[in-house]
């Protein structure tokens, strides 16, 4: 797509903004349905936007500098972290910590460092922090859910689904941005949010949020639902297949 | 090439699956073992979940058995009265295998318990038939002619009560070591997804004393129908079976299987033995230094309950 295009669309998609200091945010992505094909690989989106005076507001122009975060929430799920330790000899799972509703995927991208944006309240009580979502009360207790939750953040950001880039958000003018993300090939199916907030002497003056969906589709959709509502005739039909190439291979090959 | 993975929910390389499914066929035709004792550490080492390891091994040893049994029930090497009896008791064993597999997998212990499972059943197999072919082995270097058991003679597990006869294997014995063996098969192999066929076939012949004609064969064809049951259960209560990794397994294990077949005629059968005894000994050690050393990472995570849709 054209970038005269995309600008069209901005203004199509303007959407709704907090009436909050008179700026208004319009905004818009490159993808609504990323598609998990048999070749999926990851997938590349990008997030637009454009922060403009409010609709019918007196001042014809927006008054920078604006920070922008946006924040890519995927679908959540019950997660457990585990910790082995050593004993008898052996090392195996002695410790968990459950989490309940955690974000399968959640990155963040700023256009500055963050501490530099806001300060560290907002970024916790907005869910910013990749660690504010282990923060919700647990009945292991507030020592544990922090020692585990924090090796929890640690794990998914090795896997690429937490992460924090602080330059991801570019400014193309100063009241235009682009920001780019790029999905891992393991980004987990389902729903996901980009919530967009833009700051402003560390306070937010506009908010977003929009929505995307992962989704297999295809073959890969069949399978996966397949497992689930018939497990049952999924199981026949994988031992059917195994049984007709077993056969298929002495044939071929004629043992 | 990647692949994705719609149960695993990971993108792998085509040629990586379809090539440890090949070199582990290799071996599977040059030893007459299902290989799922080689493929299930492979698939957990290189990444793949446990369970999704486990349920889709089970499918691939299916496929990777079924030629080799067909070849000997057209030869006539399948006891199938003896097979009956192995394969009823092996599904009643796979029942618990998969109960326990899923117990096991919600407290967290899954992957400790295979690792043990593995280091105690394959160090004690592996042990087992390194000690028989060396010997065998030593025998021949000083040319001792090794005299074969005869299947007619007897040890304590054929005074045992309700004994049947097995017409094809010449055998009048107790019908409840056969149940038994096929219970432990079933359950063991359910939970580790391997087919069992290197603990079968020492099993048959050591303690049934089944005539060497029929040992393989029957052994096969309880792989088959066992496994082929246990994918079922897998697939129906953890449901973890990944079709598309189990059949990139598959295509790979068929063929190499032929080729591990033909390589196999070229070494005498002793020498196998002592092989597959050291193959078996290597795997059960690398599951044992997965428990001893300390892990490169104390912490780890899985999903425990649902929230994903797809």
């Amino acid at each position: 797509m054209t970038w005269r295009r995309w600008l069209g669309a901005l203004a199509l998609l303007g959407g709704l903004a907090t009436p909050a200091l008179g700026d208004r945010l319009l905004s818009t992505m490159s993808n609504d349905e990323i598609e998990i094909t048999s070749s999926f690989d990851g997938e590349k989106m990008t997030f637009f936007g454009s922060i403009a005076p409010d609709a019918g507001a007196e001042q014809k122009f927006v008054n920078g500098p604006f920070q922008v975060i946006v924040v890519v929430l995927g679908p959540t799920a019950d997660r457990t972290a585990r910790q082995m330790t050593h004993n008898f000899g052996i090392w195996l799972n002695t410790d968990q910590v459950t989490f309940r509703k955690f974000p399968s995927y959640f990155h963040v991208l700023a256009s500055d460092r963050l501490a530099d944006i806001t300060d560290i309240t907002t970024l916790t009580t907005q869910f910013i922090l990749p660690e504010s979502h282990t923060l919700v009360p647990n009945n292991a207790g507030w020592w544990k859910t922090a020692v585990f939750g924090r090796q929890l953040v640690r794990l998914m950001t090795e896997q690429g689904l937490f992460g924090v880039n602080e330059s991801g958000v570019n400014f193309l003018s100063d009241n235009t941005y682009s920001a780019r993300l790029t999905l891992p090939s393991n980004a987990p199916p389902g729903p996901y949010i980009a919530l967009t907030y833009v700051f402003k002497d560390g306070q937010i003056i506009a908010r977003k949020s929009e929505g995307f969906a992962v989704r297999k589709i295809g073959f890969e959709r069949f399978l996966a639902l397949a497992s689930v509502q018939q497990p049952l005739l999924y199981g026949v039909v994988c031992v059917i297949l195994a049984l007709f190439t077993g056969w298929l291979g002495g044939v071929l090959f004629k043992r | 090439m990647q692949i994705y993975l719609p149960i695993a929910e990971m993108s792998v390389n085509l040629f990586f699956l379809v090539g440890i499914g090949a070199a582990v066929g290799f071996l599977s035709g040059l030893f007459g073992v299902g290989g799922g004792f080689l493929l299930t550490p492979l698939l957990i080492f290189s990444g793949v979940p446990t369970s999704v390891a486990v349920a889709s091994v089970t499918g691939q040893v299916v496929a990777a058995s079924t030629s080799g049994a067909l070849s000997h029930y057209r030869r006539g090497g399948i006891d199938m009265h003896l097979a009956m009896y192995l394969v009823l008791s092996g599904i009643i064993g796979a029942f618990g295998g998969v109960a326990t597999f899923d117990l096991l997998r919600d407290a967290g212990q899954l992957d400790l318990v295979i690792a043990v499972g593995f280091l105690v059943l394959l160090g004690f197999i592996g042990v087992l038939m390194l000690i028989e072919s060396t010997r065998a082995l030593l025998k021949r270097r000083s040319g001792i002619v090794v005299r074969e058991r005869l299947p007619n003679q007897h040890n304590w597990i054929h005074g045992l009560p309700m004994r049947v006869r097995f017409k094809k294997s010449k055998l009048y014995i107790s019908v409840l070591p056969v149940l038994i063996i096929g219970l432990f098969i079933g359950f063991v192999g359910s939970l580790l997804g391997i087919g069992g066929g290197f603990i079968m076939v020492p099993a048959l012949v050591y303690l049934l004393r089944v005539p060497g004609n029929v040992v393989i064969g029957t052994s096969l064809l309880q792989v088959v129908a066992m496994m082929a049951a246990t994918t079922i259960l897998h697939a129906v209560q953890s449901q973890s079976v990944d079709i598309m990794l189990a059949f990139s397994l598959m295509v790979g294990g068929v063929a190499g299987a032929q080729f591990g077949a033909s390589a196999g005629k070229q070494l005498r059968g002793d020498q196998l033995r002592g092989l597959l005894a050291l193959l078996v000994l290597a795997v059960a050690i690398r599951f044992g230094l997965t428990l001893v050393l300390a892990p490169a990472d104390a912490f780890s995570m899985v999903v425990s309950g649902t929230g994903a849709g797809s």
